[in-house]
């Protein structure tokens, strides 16, 4: 059913969701950005509905919620280990149509390729989902083009309205706290993008005869590797292992995973000096082969949900669905 | 009948004394470097109808309109007028033109209105020690910089006010990249490193430069919310003694700079050589005849400044010496 | 839910010198376990490092383990401490049922000879399952030699050319690359051959290519792939090469597969 909310009741809703759920939604850290009196729009748990950004898509995406930058994995002495404690609420995590098909590919990763994540699986198991419309396409997403723009997996949706807020509400468990919050019967449905500024056809005859293209040598010089198309990629989910040890009792400490990037030196470093990945290039080449052609051979859909933050946060403004797009163009041309 | 000008009175008014007798130049201050482009038409205008139709840009981010009659000062005057109105220029008279020349046009780098290394915006602080200190006769220069990159020279000033951020380190949110690492080793002073994967900052080394800000992918380093200013002072060019300015006050906030500038003219009126020609005496070689504790005093007058605010005790100047050849 | 990332504290039961730079640590574990598999061993404070199996016992495994990085440096260093953390067995491993029957010949650089040791040693005692074991195991000079024991027993039940790179003068066994020795390999049917290769990079790919000019299939060729593995899970994604997971689907491919694995 769909429901509108006073921005008084809204509060109330927030209030009561609060004892049972940590909320968590793309809110604005004021100056925060890479340069002077910048803002950037990243994942928080929320105090309230009005921390929202509605009208911007977040600069960095949902996935710290379920995959925290710094996750411990447990405590160690010299010869026991202890795993932190979960959450312990439920989690609600407001999201767009793109970043939830995102969801789809951290699951397939975290709790299907080879074993279960532990760390995942438990707070995967709790989080539900709440919908954020586009009423209009962001500047840089092609969520059309990848068929991320539309989406029923939601479990809530809410948009702003004047002065209060659209409801719409799929699971009972959240339906109830919408009606107690003194919600009335409207008519809400979800805004979906219908069309984009950005336009990606995906090559459909890649193949390891791919991988030697003049192509990559070019955004090989271009690239510098700092890996910050990986970080606000939803659907990146690498890591590299960390021990660290206390200052004060070396011998105690935890392990950590840290968010990695296949752009960053070191990713393929192993022990006697040996990196299999040297090059820049090599390194988008296997990033962009991995969007939208290694992924899909092993799970049979492409990984990249189309939305364009690779392309905003960009420091050598390279854009990845613009390399897409070419590598489209060179095999019809061919 | 013969020209009869009081040229001190026009130098004051901003006009020049050129090489050609009858003919100077007219002196246009821009705080910050930052003006509203229609003011180029302006300029443009003036220097079709008066001057040769030439304008140099100054050192100093003005403009000076070359080849202008002296009798047509007063017309010129009213010219500028809508310009001065434009920039916000302090004025004692409307339509006389500028009231003083001696403090110099504030200097700027481009600042963070479009720099990504700039740590502030420097035509805004630019403006506001204009709106301070102008109009006044005595020779001051001062300049604002976004970074220690200092493409202002501020250093070269009396006043030379730097940018700084004191970095803010989220460990939750840094990846162990090296990214600021590397960028404050090859760019900046080699003030990070790292330890338990985390980034260490030598408090002692750091500039705060903002270096490690921009590299930063994660957002785990960012930006002070407040602003932080390198207060370098006593630099100056010239014939006797060229040096650069020497850091007064580090991890400084813009309130005390701006009072501690007001203070140094309080100073110099009171020790200002009698002797100095046309009244212009670089503060340097009055603090090198005062002494700095003097200086020190004056300065940091009703100052209170921030517990993070660094203040040098001493400073000592070197720079180039062609004043005590053969002494 | 079984957490994989929580290793178990394991006791060292022996620790075997090879060289200085090479010991074998005998581990206490129980379970089933295949040559070529890993284990993810660490000592926290160090980290994880993925090391390959290089000997199976009753109730225990064994690592052999050569000092080239910090995790591994820390375990030669401490080892006195009598255990260590370790998680596992992770990989495919070789699967001795790709070489029974077969004229097998397995080609090892260095410490690439311990994930196939497990493959060297079952027909070394069990000669009659194959039609003929030869290894070809290169190391850099005399004092790098592992196993010393295990040729020693090998040398009398399989053929073996343990040759170095570089050896002091007056040395008196084979010098030269294994590549070496490939071209003088003799075959009662070449069809029926097996190669295993194992050692670094660039020391597989020229093995392919000599074993190639014999005349033999690419299906006829195993590799083993090292890469960096953070998790052994599938999940950090630091081995993947294309579509595939070492961790998961390897480290052993057969070259047909293999030779599509781009890094």
């Amino acid at each position: 059913m769909d429901y509108r909310l006073s921005s008084v009741q809204a509060g109330e809703l927030f209030e009561k969701l609060s004892g049972a759920y940590d909320i968590y939604g793309p809110a604005l850290f004021a100056g925060t950005g890479c340069f002077a009196d910048t803002d950037v729009i990243r994942y928080k748990k929320l105090r309230s509905f009005d921390e929202i950004v509605w009208d911007r898509k977040s600069d960095y995406s949902f996935k710290e919620v379920l995959l925290p930058v710094n996750e411990t994995l447990f405590y160690y002495t010299e010869d026991e280990t202890k795993v932190p404690k979960g959450p312990q609420k439920e989690i609600l995590i407001f999201l767009r149509s793109c970043d939830l098909h995102a969801v789809k590919r951290l699951d397939e990763i975290y709790l299907n390729n080879g074993f279960e994540d532990f760390y995942y699986a438990r707070i995967r198991r709790r989080t539900k989902f709440a919908l954020m419309g586009c009423r209009e396409t962001c500047g840089s997403g092609f969520c059309v083009s990848m068929g991320t723009n539309r989406t029923e997996e939601y479990d809530l949706y809410m948009e702003p309205e004047d002065g209060g807020f659209g409801i719409g509400c799929c699971l009972e468990e959240l339906e109830a706290y919408v009606k107690a919050a003194g919600g009335e019967k409207a008519s809400v449905s979800p805004a979906f993008a219908a069309e984009n500024k950005e336009k990606v056809t995906l090559p459909r005859k890649l193949s390891n005869e791919s991988f030697t293209k003049e192509i990559w040598k070019e955004y090989g010089s271009r690239c510098i590797g700092c890996g910050r198309c990986n970080f606000v990629c939803p659907t990146c989910t690498c890591f590299t292992m960390q021990d660290i040890f206390y200052r004060d009792n070396e011998k105690a400490g935890e392990r950590r995973r840290v968010w990695a990037s296949c752009q960053v030196d070191g990713f393929t470093d192993i022990a006697g000096g040996i990196t299999f990945r040297k090059d820049q290039g090599d390194r988008f080449r296997f990033k962009v082969m991995h969007k939208i052609y290694d992924y899909e051979k092993r799970f049979g859909y492409p990984m990249c949900v189309g939305c364009g933050r690779c392309d905003d946060v960009c420091p050598e403004y390279i854009s990845y669905s613009n390399c897409v797009n070419r590598l489209a163009k060179e095999e019809e041309l061919a | 009948m013969g020209m009869d000008i009081n040229t001190k009175k026009l130098k004051k008014n901003a006009f020049r004394v050129s090489k050609v007798r009858g003919i100077g130049a007219s002196r246009i201050r821009v705080p910050g470097g930052y003006l509203d482009a229609r003011i180029l038409g302006m300029v443009q205008e003036i220097a079709q109808t008066y001057g040769n139709g030439y304008v140099h840009l100054t050192t100093r981010q003005g403009f000076e309109i070359e080849g202008i009659r002296f009798e047509d000062m007063e017309a010129i005057n009213k010219k500028l007028q809508p310009i001065i109105e434009m920039l916000e220029i302090n004025q004692t008279e409307p339509g006389t033109g500028y009231p003083a020349s001696g403090t110099r046009n504030i200097s700027a780098c481009i600042g963070s209105n479009v720099c990504p290394f700039a740590n502030y915006n420097t035509a805004k602080l630019a403006k506001r020690i204009e709106k301070e200190v102008f109009p006044n006769d005595l020779h001051f220069k001062i300049a604002c910089t976004g970074c220690s990159n200092d493409c202002a020279k501020a250093r070269m000033h009396d006043f030379g006010i730097i940018g700084m951020t004191m970095p803010q380190y989220d460990p939750a949110r840094c990846v162990s990249c090296q990214a600021c690492i590397k960028g404050c080793r090859s760019l900046s002073v080699d003030a990070l490193r790292m330890e338990n994967y985390k980034i260490l900052r030598d408090t002692e080394k750091c500039i705060g430069c903002g270096v490690c800000v921009t590299k930063c992918p994660t957002r785990a380093l960012t930006r002070s919310p407040k602003k932080y200013y390198k207060l370098a002072i006593m630099g100056r060019t010239g014939k006797k003694n060229p040096r650069l300015g020497k850091d007064f006050l580090v991890w400084a906030d813009e309130d005390n700079i701006v009072r501690i500038i007001l203070n140094t003219y309080k100073f110099v009126r009171e020790y200002i050589s009698p002797d100095a020609p046309a009244g212009k005496e670089h503060i340097g070689y009055i603090i090198d005849r005062v002494g700095f504790e003097e200086y020190k005093k004056w300065a940091l007058d009703g100052v209170e400044l921030m517990p993070e605010t660094i203040v040098n005790q001493c400073v000592y100047w070197d720079g180039i010496h062609f004043d005590n050849k053969g002494k | 839910m079984k957490n994989e990332y929580i290793p178990q504290l394991s006791e060292i039961r022996e620790v075997i010198r090879h060289t200085d730079l090479e010991y074998t640590f005998r581990m206490a574990f129980d379970g089933d376990v295949k040559p070529g598999q890993f284990f993810e061993i660490s000592l926290p404070k160090y980290g994880e490092a993925p090391i390959s199996v290089s000997g199976i016992g009753e109730g225990t495994v064994d690592f052999t383990i050569r000092r080239v990085g910090k995790v591994t440096n820390e375990i030669f260093e401490n080892y006195a401490g009598d255990s260590l953390f370790m998680r596992g067995p992770y990989g495919n491993g070789f699967d001795l049922e790709d070489y029974r029957g077969k004229e097998l010949v397995v080609i090892a650089g260095g410490t690439g000879l311990s994930p196939v040791k497990g493959v060297v040693d079952h027909f070394a005692r069990h000669p009659e399952e194959c039609e003929g074991c030869t290894l070809i195991a290169g190391f850099k000079t005399p004092k790098d030699v592992l196993f010393k024991e295990e040729f020693a027993f090998w040398k009398d039940r399989i053929q073996v050319i343990r040759t170095v790179d570089s050896a002091p003068e007056g040395y008196d066994g084979p010098v030269g690359m294994v590549t070496k020795y490939i071209p003088g390999l003799r075959f009662r049917n070449l069809e029926n051959a097996a190669f295993i290769c194992v050692g670094p990079p660039v020391m597989i790919k020229f093995t392919v290519m000599e074993i190639l000019k014999l005349g033999a299939e690419e299906k006829q060729i195993w590799i083993s792939n090292e890469r960096k593995m953070c998790c052994g899970l599938g999940k950090c994604g630091h081995c993947k090469m294309g579509s595939t997971y070492i961790c998961l689907d390897g480290p052993v491919f057969n070259y047909v597969e293999g030779k599509e694995l781009i890094d």
